[in-house]
């Protein structure tokens, strides 16, 4: 009719809707209108510059369209706040850097490396898609801009091997590869169709000498085997659950997991998460660090897989865990994304109109035995 | 029957009529003795003379019918200064459009509020108002009472392309799912459509306002249309919606956008 678009008139968006109505309403109380309004209006994205192309350019244009990297800007922010008297002596931006991280402004423990561009808070305007350069590989990657944050939380150090246990479409994989610092990737997701997929965002924004066997394994399996086949292998282990998507599920009629056809796989996700998450936790070395994130509210989803799967790791595998303390990391992003206030385990980013990125979940957790 | 009014004038207007008769043209003397004091005549002149509406040979006539209706000079001036195309109106083409506006139902009072609040509607041929007043009864199915209200709350909807009035009401009444008596009780006509839109749906992703169902009937109890379309911005987002000023304009940026994407059936292709 004249009135479409409006809002989701569709069937499973619908159920989706009315579903989020009953859970998330309880979880987030007053909070839950202004999430709700945000999920149902356009998301910001972020621009990933690609390290392997002419950044600089990249840059300069992203910028002069009124956009800036949310992570370097936060943390010359934060120096510049604290650095104030001592400023004219750290005028090149490495020493600054090593000034920030020394005095612990910046968490150390932050994947270096990785610039995010956004707009910034209540801009609405949109990136052009990235064009290919000589080499044919692209200068930017658009994804949620706080998808992000899992994999700075990761905090990839040099020469560390990598597991992301569910990688495709491949956002969170190449922030990782933006590192540099990464000497073995394995990128895995049991979806042979979106494994292809990864494969070629791989090789849309990757340089071929650096995709090579030694260097990085794509893989199909059922994530959930890893702790059978290769035990505390991994210096890093990403864990990035599927879920509800709830954004993606208020605004997408195709394919969507709040259908009736879909209810029981939909009910059945929290164990589905769980055993991804044991199987991650079985994958990293001792003193390593997995991070599990969704992109859900739901804390069924969130944090009471974590709980749970820390419980069970002691139980019944005799490995330790500690719950990693994000604060410095959300104190740290504070201006560019809203995250929920006092989250019990792990952190939440909310959307909000005025930075409308997320939902986002994350818990790092470190393997102590 | 103008003469049978007058009448019944104050003796100002006696004099007024004796003026109307010498001269057509507009003189401080003639403004002083209607009763308008030495600034209000100049301002009066200074108007009239701005765009030669003076000059017109109606201007006179236009002052008397004016004062005829019941108004003080001082009315008469804003009026004039609100609307000043009225100097060049034929006089008895006033008076036509006057009595027409009584016969939609508009009584001693609220005609005179409705002339000095939106002298505009007297520039109108009496047959556009009564196309409007049948559109708005056959159309929307407002009865002859609530057409009266009508014009008496919203005399602009006069002015209002057809098309555009009819949209405005349709999206009220279906897409919102309100009655026409709300409708009139809110004064929805005053305003504009994208305001009408932004609040609404802004309320409604917020999860604070439904559309009823086939029966009439919502899971939540939707805020009266008064309550949210006629206040201030301030108290619409602190009392009803419950957001910030922030959030409700980067709103408005997004659904200009989308409005116009729909107008355009644009489809975007962002990768996520
Ligand atoms: C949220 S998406 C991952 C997004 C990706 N990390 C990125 O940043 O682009 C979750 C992925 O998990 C995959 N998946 C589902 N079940 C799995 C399983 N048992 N083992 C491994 N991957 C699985 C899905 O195919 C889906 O691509």
């Amino acid at each position: 009719t004249k009135w479409a678009g409006s809002l989701p008139k569709y069937p499973h968006t619908n159920l989706a809707l009315q579903n989020f109505d009953a859970t998330h309403k309880l979880q987030l109380e007053e909070a839950w209108p202004s999430v709700r309004a945000s999920m149902l209006c356009e998301q910001k994205y972020g621009a990933l510059v690609n390290n392997f192309t002419n950044v600089e350019g990249a840059m300069a244009q992203l910028q002069f369209q009124g956009c800036r990297d949310f992570v370097s800007w936060t943390v010359s922010e934060a120096a510049r706040e604290i650095l104030q008297p001592a400023a004219s002596s750290h005028n090149n931006p490495s020493s600054l850097e090593s000034v920030v991280v020394d005095q612990g402004i910046v968490p150390a423990s932050l994947s270096q490396n990785i610039k995010c561009l956004v707009f910034p808070r209540g801009d609405i305007s949109r990136f052009k898609p990235s064009r290919p350069d000589e080499n044919g590989l692209l200068g930017y990657y658009l994804m949620d801009a706080a998808s992000i944050l899992p994999a700075l939380a990761l905090d990839v150090q040099e020469g560390h091997s990598v597991l992301d246990l569910c990688a495709a479409p491949g956002g969170k994989a190449l922030a990782l590869l933006q590192t540099q610092a990464i000497r073995f990737l394995c990128v895995n997701d049991v979806s042979v169709g979106r494994t292809l997929r990864l494969r070629r965002v791989l090789a849309s924004y990757i340089p071929k000498d650096l995709l090579t066997e030694d260097k990085l394994r794509v893989t199909s399996f059922d994530g959930r085997k890893w702790g059978e086949m290769e035990r505390d292998t991994f210096d890093r282990v990403l864990v990035d659950v599927p879920c509800t998507t709830d954004r993606h599920s208020l605004m997408e009629e195709e394919n969507n997991i709040f259908s009736r056809a879909r209810t029981k796989e939909r009910q059945r996700l929290p164990q589905l998460q769980l055993e991804l998450l044991m199987a991650g936790i079985q994958a990293v070395r001792p003193r390593g660090v997995v991070v599990y994130s969704t992109c859900a509210l739901s804390q069924m989803q969130n944090w009471y897989v974590v709980e749970r799967a820390i419980h069970l790791a002691q139980e019944e595998l005799g490995i330790s865990l500690q719950v990693a303390d994000l604060r410095p990391l959300t104190q740290l992003f504070k201006e560019t994304f809203n995250f929920a206030p006092d989250p019990y385990l792990g952190q939440l980013v909310l959307p909000h109109l005025t930075a409308n990125f997320g939902p986002i979940y994350m818990c790092k957790l470190k393997r102590i035995n | 029957r103008l003469y049978c009014s007058i009448q019944n004038q104050t003796s100002t207007q006696h004099t007024t009529q004796q003026h109307l008769q010498m001269g057509r043209e507009l003189s401080v003397q003639a403004l002083l003795d209607m009763g308008f004091t030495d600034t209000q005549a100049d301002q009066m002149l200074e108007r009239a003379n701005k765009d030669g509406a003076g000059q017109s040979e109606h201007a006179t006539s236009t002052l008397m019918v004016l004062f005829v209706l019941g108004l003080n000079p001082s009315t008469v001036l804003k009026v004039l200064e609100k609307c000043p195309e009225l100097f060049c109106v034929k006089g008895t083409h006033l008076e036509q459009r006057i009595d027409n506006l009584r016969r939609l139902g508009l009584l001693e009072g609220s005609l005179q509020r409705v002339v000095s609040h939106y002298p505009q509607i007297l520039t109108l041929p009496y047959k556009r108002l009564n196309t409007v007043a049948r559109f708005l009864k056959e159309k929307c199915a407002f009865t002859v009472q609530q057409v009266t209200d009508i014009f008496r709350d919203s005399p602009a909807v006069a002015h209002c392309d057809l098309g555009q009035l009819e949209y405005k009401f349709q999206y009220a009444y279906f897409r919102m799912g309100v009655k026409q008596s709300e409708i009139v009780k809110s004064k929805l006509f005053r305003v504009p459509l994208d305001e009408i839109r932004c609040r609404h749906c802004f309320l409604e992703r917020r999860g604070l306002y439904q559309t009823p169902d086939k029966k009439g009937q919502t899971l939540i109890v939707n805020p009266q249309l008064n309550d949210f379309l006629a206040v201030p911005e301030e108290t619409y987002l602190t009392e009803v919606a419950i957001a910030t000023q922030e959030e409700f304009e980067v709103f408005q940026k997004l659904m200009e956008r989308e409005w116009l994407e729909q107008d355009d059936g644009q489809e975007r292709g962002m990768e996520s």
